[in-house]
């Protein structure tokens, strides 16, 4: 696994890129701090501690609700931007963007264009991180300079002198690993995972494989929403078919903009006009090759508007696209350099030692390459 | 009338199946050819290894070509998703390493009769495999594939043999002919060779001629500080070579 990871701080931050530059703290009174800027650091505000203490250190402070919809709507929007850029990406609220980059030849434009989409997503340069898994490319990408990339090749030279708090565990469970000596990754490494887990139970085990390097945990892929629609009530039931049209190709317009975003097209396309009297005519096509652009759309949904015999005045026009996917510019293909689809080679391939057996295809891993024996040097 | 008729088709067509489902082959983009960082791109006349082309090395023993061969693997390695190489047998990975290449893309095709190697490569070509390294006879009834296979999917095809049959002669697009100059000592050692590489058929573009390589061999297992394996070019003048086997088609 080689994960590229991109720092931009918490989302709720985001969404006020106005108050960059000044301490702001999140949370809603009598809870805890949700996420704090880096301005409020040096006074010790840290997420999670009650919003009263946070107030009381640092009283200069900017206090912001949290919008957990808000939130949801940027996170949405980041990983749209980021999804053709890696095989799996995974966006979380805490303003953690990862991607696995194994496969992706041009893994350098990937990360260029990371750098490049995130800041344009949340305003401000990201800090990034290419380490041989999601623990070690976050701990990297958190000491990188804003807008530069920290790259570790030895995950467990890297994580073992960082202190053993950077471990994803509770409060109680960080201060019994300091009860126990274990201040740093490297002494949490030096122990067995089975005697951590004696101590701290399932975690204690994660903590020691991750201390080591191993990680232990994958990302979690995110998908891109498979539905979509774009609807307009009229004020006045519309019986003009030449202002349908013209609702319709702006509709068709706001459609085509936002499956640009997504990376997608639309496999499934439904007009659904609801009528004065309370009932609804519906008409709905699925095609061959996903429509993505706003020509295309209103191609097909123009067509059937112009020839259709609404029975009543329309109050309402629907179009929806229930069935979506990927639009043909998707992920590898953009930095393959020109390859066909991974998928016909690989199939490819796999006819091929159907036909002549297993051993026609051979993918050289080095074994033992300074070896005289030239079967031992290639497993 | 019929032409109206068949506009209307047209559009329909793309409305219905999108506005890539039918496209004019003049308003196709040309493919652009394969930058391989060596000296071969001059001679090509277009900047690089055409791709969707069969390209050949020929010559005799020890001219360099395969040593200049397994240098674009290596290269090709890490532009593409997949390099692929169609071996008749003898092919060994490790020859490979002192160019660096990225293992992770690269697979080898063991083909131990030319009817596999044929199948291998048209299947592996139409499939869209970006860099086809042929080591191995294709048959002559398998070439008409690869080709078309090459030329829709824009693989870069490229053959080393000491001498081409007439059919494999004929389906390339751009041969370059290696001949020995000289061998490379340096302190009694053997490190290399000079060789002439001199356009003997292009299509793409016009002939421009014939160069001189210098061709250093890879020696051992591990890189040597004073001693790079690669190729460069000799400073020689290019000219117009009159008695090219073909001319731009």
């Amino acid at each position: 696994m080689r994960v590229c990871c991109g720092l931009t701080g918490h989302l709720e931050l985001a969404r006020r890129p106005d108050l960059y530059g000044r301490p702001v703290i999140v949370g809603r009174w009598d809870e805890h701090v949700v996420a704090a800027s880096e301005e409020t650091h040096p006074f010790g505000v840290v997420p999670g501690m009650a919003l009263r203490q946070a107030e009381h250190l640092c009283p200069q402070a900017v206090f912001v609700l949290p919008d957990e919809e808000a939130v949801a709507r940027i996170r949405e929007l980041i990983s749209a931007a980021l999804y053709d850029l890696a095989p799996v990406i995974e966006v979380r609220d805490e303003g953690i963007a990862w991607l696995d980059l194994e496969g992706v030849v041009r893994a350098g434009e990937s990360i260029r264009e990371t750098r490049r989409r995130l800041l344009k997503a949340v305003g401000r340069e990201p800090r990034l991180g290419l380490a041989p898994g999601p623990f070690s490319a976050r701990l990297a990408a958190a000491r990188a300079r804003p807008g530069r990339l920290l790259q570790v090749d030895d995950a467990s030279a890297f994580l073992a002198p960082l202190p053993s708090r950077e471990l994803p565990l509770d409060g109680e469970q960080l201060e019994r690993l300091d009860l126990l000596g274990l201040r740093t990754l490297r002494a949490v490494a030096a122990i067995g995972p089975r005697e951590l887990e004696s101590q701290l139970g399932r975690d204690g085990r994660r903590a020691v494989l991750l201390a080591r390097g191993i990680e232990p945990d994958q990302l979690v892929p995110w998908k891109p929403p498979l539905f979509t629609s774009a609807h307009r009530q009229f004020g006045e039931p519309v019986e003009d078919r030449e202002a349908l049209l013209f609702v319709a190709r702006a509709l068709c317009g706001d459609l085509a903009d936002e499956l640009g975003l997504r990376g997608a097209g639309a496999k499934h396309v439904r007009v659904r006009l609801v009528m004065e009297s309370a009932g609804s005519e519906q008409r709905q096509a699925i095609v061959r090759h996903p429509l993505s652009g706003a020509a295309e759309l209103f191609g097909l949904v123009g067509s059937w508007i112009k020839e259709w015999q609404p029975s009543a005045p329309i109050a309402e026009l629907w179009i929806e696209l229930p069935v979506l996917e990927g639009a043909g510019r998707r992920q590898l293909r953009l930095w393959a350099g020109g390859d066909g689809s991974s998928e016909e080679v690989a199939a490819a391939m796999e006819r091929l030692q159907e036909r002549f057996g297993d051993d026609v295809i051979h993918q050289p891993t080095p074994a033992l390459v300074t070896s005289p024996v030239p079967k031992e040097r290639f497993a | 009338m019929q032409a109206q008729k068949l506009e209307l088709a047209i559009d329909s067509i793309r409305v219905r199946f999108g506005s890539q489902s039918l496209t004019r082959a003049a308003e196709l983009p040309p493919p652009q050819p394969w930058s391989s960082g060596t000296p071969i791109d001059r001679l090509t006349g277009i900047g690089g290894l055409p791709r969707g082309r069969v390209t050949l090395f020929v010559g005799g023993g020890t001219c360099g070509k395969l040593t200049l061969a397994l240098a674009l693997l290596a290269r090709a390695t890490h532009e593409f998703a997949h390099a692929i190489v169609i071996d008749g047998g003898g092919f060994d990975p490790w020859t490979l390493l002192p160019f660096f290449p990225e293992l992770g893309a690269l697979t080898v095709v063991r083909a131990p009769a030319p009817e596999t190697a044929g199948e291998a490569a048209a299947s592996l070509a139409r499939a869209g495999a970006g860099f086809l390294l042929l080591l191995s006879e294709i048959p002559e009834h398998w070439l008409g594939q690869l080709e078309s296979g090459a030329n829709r999917s824009g693989t870069v095809v490229l053959g080393v043999v000491a001498s081409p049959n007439r059919a494999l002669a004929h389906a390339s697009s751009f041969s370059l002919g290696f001949s020995r100059v000289d061998w490379s000592w340096e302190r009694g050692l053997l490190v290399g060779l000079r060789a002439s590489a001199r356009c003997v058929k292009n299509r793409v573009a016009p002939p421009l001629g014939e160069t001189e390589l210098e061709i250093r061999y890879p020696l051992g297992s591990q890189p040597l500080p004073d001693h790079h394996a690669g190729i460069t070019e000799m400073p020689v003048q290019v000219r117009e070579l009159s008695e090219c086997a073909s001319a731009v088609v």
